[in-house]
């Protein structure tokens, strides 16, 4: 500094010293910029990282539940009874083949073996029964709830026996010891994030026949067939459930109400992409689903008007309306028990 | 400077002045080393990370060399036969007091080692299916553990050697398609096994000739399809295996890359001279082709992960199992869903990557919508453990549906 | 240049020091590493195609070295696994590339084994693919008017076809694809081998 000082000319020392002002302030300028962009590379990576290493967490919230994995059923005899339990939930048609009479399993609606929330995951069912409901007016504990999946969604009155399986079968305790299971440390008589089907409400055009066989062909024929019937692979064995027609669920079954169907289609289906229809959507495949004839309502006792009245009154359904020319809830005829060829 | 004047040298040379470091400075060296440490001491950690996970793999890829009898069975087998051994009524038979079961040992390794197709009677039920041959993807060990485990639970037990499945294996070292139903089996194998329904093959249909020359030599001097995908469809790292994909995914599948709805252009060129009947054919042709399987894991893919993502997939990350979608086996489902079992690995995760990529553009599609949210990771382990399964039976026209 | 000891001194002993660390490490490393099970030598067809993809530049725009999963999608482009040095036993000297305007190399045997699509390819890249910018190796190819026999008939697609006239790979087009197709690395990894652990954390699963 002392050189520069000896120099004449004052104007050029002047002019140093802005130089130099300027050299500091672009030289913080620069180490500031230099550390922000350190830091947030650490940062980012960081973030990046984490994000690639860890799922992202699904919105949860407060009473959210995940059942064990299926490598914690226990062994000896109660864990025997849960896996044929699990068994009979997959693999209806041959475990319960006494009571089965379409090409249905539990797991065809209850979808990943009855985990997966929004699609009436069995253990939300469990903490939540006994419970009274209006279909059939009483208290029902699950082996009553369960009477009923049998006799209209799994269809029993097309079954080799005729009907569900009577009162006390082990088919009953064998399903209870595994929803039980599901619903190892769930909190009793709590309602659970994804208990039930998705509540969905109906949009300001209601539904649609129409518009719903058009997003059917687009979304859902590729998997379920043009004709609903569903899809088997190179064994004839039911990998895609038929939707309707005899080997589909009867007109008592709670999937044939709309807002079932729709709450599920929405949530689960196509499946693996979940909720990418929009509600309206959702609505109008469920509606060209729920126009199409399927098996008879059980509980039928006079013509299709009285059991409307009897017990299908409020309901969401195409059951009992005409649709071009045909009576829906006529019933299909009597499946042919296990043909596939 | 001012106090000895003499000493001054006149040719003296100017020189910068010794001036402070500004502090700024500093603290920029400060902060690149402690970066470049950080970096450091991230890819060490992550280089040991590499080492250990492939230690990992290899073990789990040892683990199920050395798996028991049970637990091939619930992996390999399950699927179909189901855990408790029941089978699926009226498409895949029981175990529990199969008669193929219970006969003499050579007739489920022969079962296991080609597979077997068409009619069979199982306690008075008829079944018309495919099993899938496991001799290419388990070795003499691993099928006499699973032979014995069978026999065990389901027959009149028994200890199979590894010996007498390599006896068994030479034995028919020659045959290259499944057993022809049970009818077959009991009369050359067992005849304890009792009267079986009779097999009919599948009548052979004009085109196959026509089918074979496009395969073998190319149509009008283009590309061969052997010239990539090996001379029985069975593909090669980074070529896809064709044989056992169902015939229409096959045609369909050559028709978009004709109208190119599925771009590719290695295909395009040789695919665009096809005629629809070209294209029916050969997909009936590599639909009937038993070919087995040679391919591995080949992408350091955690198998076990990618077994749990197939069978079972993975609720956190809404991800359905392959499996519900491409049949039990993934054996695929007619027409549009294909085959995926002993797929190659390179061809299978690069198709998952080019699916993931289309997410935004396609809302609704499916595949697009799981493969995105599949990790680089997880591609390719589900990539790699299915490479391990059996091949896709052999289907032939009268299959199709 | 007041001290120029000190400055030489330091001078070599960068020099050293990246010797050390960028030749003799390496050497000590992977110099006695054997030739991987699998591979074989090449073929004096392969050798000279081999001269033919050095002289033709090939190796400034194609690498011959996939990368770990950790560090690119190499095995899902399809180019094959990491490579390990027992990979390049018989390459002296290598041809690994350090450009990727064009895919990896490494492995385009296994993926691409169709000499007669090899040969279309070198003969017009834009017959395959149109949005190639992949230079056209017309000098490798004879037109002709008919093919005399033992002569190798380039297939092209319609539109690049020249009418009365046939394509024929000269022996130089030939020695390539021979080389091309012997680009294989598709055995399985020695378990001792030396290779690229990768470095990211995202590539593990647990």
């Amino acid at each position: 500094m002392n050189d520069r000082k000896q120099q004449p000319a004052t104007d050029e020392g002047a002019r140093d010293q802005i130089h130099g002002r300027v050299a500091r302030t672009s030289i913080y300028a620069l180490t500031g910029g230099v550390l922000l962009f350190v830091f947030a590379v650490l940062v980012r990576d960081e973030f990046h990282f984490r994000g690639q290493e860890s799922a992202p967490p699904e919105a949860s919230g407060p009473l959210s539940f995940t059942p064990p994995p299926m490598s914690k059923i226990p062994d000896g005899p109660a864990g025997t009874s849960i896996r044929h339990g699990m068994a009979i939930f997959e693999n209806t048609g041959t475990e319960a083949k006494p009571f089965v009479g379409n090409q249905l399993a539990c797991r065809s609606c209850h979808l990943d073996a009855g985990r997966k929330a929004d699609s009436a995951p069995m253990w939300a069912a469990w903490v939540s029964y006994p419970q009274y409901r209006a279909k059939n007016k009483k208290m029902n504990t699950m082996e009553d709830r369960l009477n009923g999946c049998f006799s209209y969604s799994m269809n029993a009155q097309g079954s080799p026996s005729g009907g569900p399986p009577p009162k006390g079968d082990p088919i009953y305790a064998d399903l209870e010891a595994y929803f039980h299971w599901l619903a190892s440390n769930a909190p009793t008589g709590a309602k659970l994030k994804g208990a039930g089907f998705l509540k969905l409400k109906l949009p300001q055009s209601g539904y649609d026949r129409d518009r719903g066989r058009a997003v059917y062909a687009q979304h859902c024929a590729s998997c379920h067939g043009d004709d609903g019937q569903g899809r088997t692979d190179i064994n004839g064995r039911q990998v895609f459930p038929p939707l309707w027609g005899p080997r589909s669920y009867n007109w008592g079954a709670g999937m044939a109400q709309l807002n079932n169907a729709a709450g599920f289609i929405k949530a689960n289906m196509p499946l693996g992409a979940g909720n990418t229809l929009t509600d309206q959507q959702a609505w109008d495949a469920a509606a060209w689903i729920d126009s199409q004839e399927r098996p008879k309502d059980p509980r039928q006792k006079g013509t299709v008007a009285e059991n409307v009245v009897a017990f299908h009154s409020g309901e969401k359904t195409f059951y009992g309306k005409t649709v071009d020319g045909h009576l829906l809830g006529s019933g299909t005829e009597v499946p042919v028990q296990a043909s596939r060829r | 400077m001012t106090t000895d004047r003499e000493s001054v040298d006149e040719a003296f040379e100017p020189y910068e002045p010794k001036r402070r470091v500004p502090l700024p400075v500093y603290w920029v060296a400060i902060a690149l080393a402690l970066w470049g440490a950080l970096t450091l001491l991230r890819d060490s950690s992550a280089d040991r990370t590499g080492a250990k996970q492939r230690i990992a793999e290899a073990t789990t890829l040892e683990r199920r060399q050395t798996a028991t009898g049970s637990a091939l069975f619930a992996e390999r087998c399950a699927t179909c036969h189901q855990a408790d051994g029941t089978g699926v009524d009226g498409a895949i038979p029981p175990l529990a007091g199969s008669p193929f079961v219970g006969a003499s040992p050579g007739v489920i390794v022969q079962i296991l080692l080609h597979g077997i197709e068409g009619p069979i009677s199982v306690n008075g039920s008829d079944f018309d299916g495919h099993m899938p041959a496991f001799g290419s993807v388990l070795d003499d060990d691993q099928l006499a553990r699973l032979a014995t485990s069978v026999r065990g639970t389901w027959g009149p037990g028994g200890s199979i050697s590894p010996g007498f499945v390599a006896t068994e294996r030479a034995r028919t070292a020659q045959r290259t398609s499944p057993w022809h139903g049970g009818d077959e089996i009991a009369t050359t194998l067992d005849r304890t096994i009792g009267v079986q329904p009779a097999y009919l093959p599948a009548p052979r249909s004009p085109d196959d000739l026509t089918a074979q020359s496009i395969a073998s030599i190319g149509k009008a001097g283009g590309w061969s399809c052997a010239s990539c995908h090996g001379s029985h469809g069975e593909g090669r790292d980074g070529v896809p295996r064709l044989a056992g994909l169902s015939p229409d995914y096959i045609a369909r599948q050559l028709l978009a890359f004709t109208d190119g709805s599925r771009p590719n252009d290695i295909m395009r060129p040789v695919a665009q001279q096809l005629t629809a009947a070209d294209r029916v054919a050969l997909g009936r042709l590599f639909a009937s082709l038993a070919t087995p399987s040679s391919s591995h894991p080949a992408l350091e893919g955690d198998v076990a992960r990618g077994a749990e993502l197939a069978l079972q997939g993975d609720d956190r990350r809404n991800l359905p199992s392959c499996f519900s979608c491409h049949g039990p086996s993934g054996f695929g489902v007619s027409p549009n869903i294909p085959s995926i079992a002993a797929q190659r690995p390179s061809y299978t995760a690069g198709r998952l990557a080019a699916l993931a990529r289309l997410t935004s553009r396609q809302p609704g599609s499916i595949m697009p919508a799981i493969a995105g949210r599949l990790s680089d990771a997880d591609r390719r382990a589900v990539a790699d453990y299915l490479a391990t399964l059996p091949p896709s039976p052999a289907t032939s026209s009268k299959d199709a549906r | 240049m007041n001290r120029s000891l000190p400055l030489v001194i330091l001078a070599m002993a960068i020099l050293a020091f990246a010797t050390v660390m960028l030749v003799v490490a390496p050497k000590v490393q992977i110099g006695r590493e054997p030739a991987a099970a699998g591979l074989k030598p090449y073929t004096t067809e392969q050798l000279r195609g081999r001269a033919l993809y050095s002289s033709l530049g090939c190796v400034y725009c194609h690498s011959q070295q996939p990368r770990a999963p950790d560090q690119a999608p190499d095995a899902e482009r399809g180019w094959g696994r990491a490579s390990i040095a027992a990979d390049y036993a018989y390459d002296s000297p290598h041809l690994m590339g350090t450009m990727r305007t064009g895919p990896d190399l490494l492995n385009v045997g296994a993926r691409l084994p169709s000499a007669s699509w090899q040969l279309t390819h070198l003969y017009q890249p834009r017959a395959v693919s149109a949005w190639s910018i992949m230079p056209a190796y017309p000098f490798l190819f004879e037109v002709k008017d008919r093919a005399s026999p033992g002569d190798r008939v380039v297939w092209l697609p319609e539109d690049r076809r020249i009418p009365g006239k046939v394509v024929v790979a000269k022996p130089e087009a030939r020695d390539l694809v021979a080389y091309l197709l012997s680009l294989d690395r598709t055995y399985p990894v020695p378990r001792s081998a030396i290779r690229d652990d990768g470095y990211s954390r995202g590539g593990a699963t647990q």
